[in-house]
């Protein structure tokens, strides 16, 4: 068994082969972005947007939390041209009264990030997004695949 | 409806013995604790009676989360540190602790899951009762988020067997889960709930949490703002990915109990974004 590393609500984490990152998903979106070259890869789970308070818990936000992930897979060695992402989460409350803006919260965190891959110019391989299903991720490190199980079912995903 | 089902779970909520236990002693200070003739020293008594639970009591009483700085040694001393209300508090999460930790198969949560989701919603609860200035209630919506989900434990195994029967029914009638859930096994986790409080005899206001948190518009309007606080920290906890099962998010959130709570939209955004402080409070708890 290759070593589970879970990463938690507004965390970022990153390994490398044959290493799993793990998380959960409502509304929060997972950033699985990986160097199919070196092998390494890591995971953003972020809860909201946009960091309006500037530095405070950059790990929470997508618009710092995933160039915050790609400075980090830089550093253990990874090469800027190789990255490739995955995302997935974003779900919506299947309801919710009309005056209830966080019931779109999903939707939002799913724009900016895509907004934020863009800026970095890193290809968006496979979105498994939206929806009302929570989902459990596990991202493989030894070749990138992202397996996404939601309501009882899997669907695993091999493009790097 | 599936008729074999339903059957099964008429025998259940109809034989008390099929329903989880709780330590006698639970009941006795939840009751206690609301009844203004009994003294202190009679909860202190009560509670010592129970040798095992007083260590668990006392262990809690000096972690990080209830802790005020001085070692606590005795439940007499956890009373007069702490206050009564939150010394019940404890004995509730020390009571319930066994009955919500086991995994919850129909819904996808592994062991502990419900657990924690229990301990999120408690404390997202708790927060809104004092941000609201109403700490009147903070203590029962505490144990009202504690527990809320208990009718799950019971009916989860049903809901394995259903679960293509409900979540089709989800999709195809556009309708909530709980809801799917009453239309294909008769019963809903938060009936079972009920059931399980009334068993336990656990006050009127935590029944109306249990049954109605999904739906506090229909609940006791003397016990709606209580419901509406725990429907909030409920959707707000399951968006952010705590304790969310196979049910998802097939859930609502409610204008009504928005509007009950007189939280803001601002206010709600803050709440689920402070769901990782939360999780960090909750883990000596876990």
């Amino acid at each position: 068994m290759s070593e589970i590393i879970t990463v938690g609500v507004a965390q970022i984490r990153y390994s490398s082969s044959p290493a799993v990152l793990r998380t959960i998903l409502g509304s929060c979106v997972g950033i699985c972005i990986y160097d199919k070259v070196k092998k390494i890869g890591g995971m953003a789970h972020v809860l909201l947007p946009v960091n309006q308070k500037g530095t405070l818990n950059p790990e929470k936000y997508a618009d710092t939390a995933i160039p915050m992930l790609v400075k980090e897979l830089i550093k253990e060695g990874a090469k800027k041209e190789n990255l490739s992402a995955k995302i997935t989460g974003g779900a919506s409350m299947f309801k919710f009264g009309s005056n209830i803006a966080l019931g779109q919260i999903g939707d939002r965190n799913i724009e900016q990030t895509k907004l934020e891959l863009r800026k970095l110019d890193i290809a968006i391989l496979v979105e498994d997004v939206g929806g009302n299903l929570g989902r459990v991720i596990d991202f493989y490190l030894e070749d990138g695949r992202m397996k996404v199980k939601a309501g009882g079912q899997e669907k695993i995903y091999y493009k790097v | 409806m599936d008729q074999n089902i339903k059957q099964q779970l008429d025998v259940i909520v109809s034989r008390i013995d099929q329903l989880p236990p709780l330590p006698e002693v639970a009941t006795k200070v939840i009751n206690m604790v609301n009844n203004p003739d009994v003294s202190f020293k009679q909860v202190a008594q009560e509670i010592a009676k129970n040798q095992a639970m007083t260590t668990n009591i006392l262990k809690l009483c000096n972690s990080a989360y209830f802790s005020k700085g001085k070692e606590i040694t005795s439940i007499d001393r956890a009373i007069v540190t702490l206050g009564l209300k939150e010394v019940k508090d404890i004995v509730m999460l020390v009571a319930a602790k066994p009955v919500l930790m086991k995994p919850v198969i129909g819904y996808d949560l592994g062991q502990g899951e419900l657990w924690k989701q229990g301990l999120a919603v408690a404390t997202m609860s708790r927060d809104i009762a004092l941000a609201k200035k109403r700490k009147e209630l903070a203590d029962v919506v505490f144990t009202g988020g504690i527990i809320h989900n208990v009718g799950k434990v019971v009916i989860a195994l049903f809901v394995q067997q259903a679960f293509k029967q409900i979540l089709d029914m989800v999709m195809s009638q556009n309708m909530p889960f709980h809801i799917a859930e009453k239309e294909v096994m008769g019963y809903n986790h938060q009936e079972i709930g009920e059931k399980i409080l009334e068993k336990w005899n656990f006050p009127p206001v935590l029944r109306s949490i249990v049954r109605f948190y999904q739906d506090p518009e229909i609940s006791p309007e003397e016990h709606r703002l209580e419901v509406s606080i725990v429907h909030i920290a409920n959707a707000i906890c399951l968006m952010s990915g705590v304790g969310i099962g196979s049910d998802g998010l097939y859930h609502e959130i409610k204008d009504a109990a928005i509007k009950k709570t007189g939280l803001t939209q601002s206010d709600l955004e803050a709440l689920y974004g402070k769901t990782p402080d939360i999780l960090k409070q909750i883990r000596d708890l876990q």
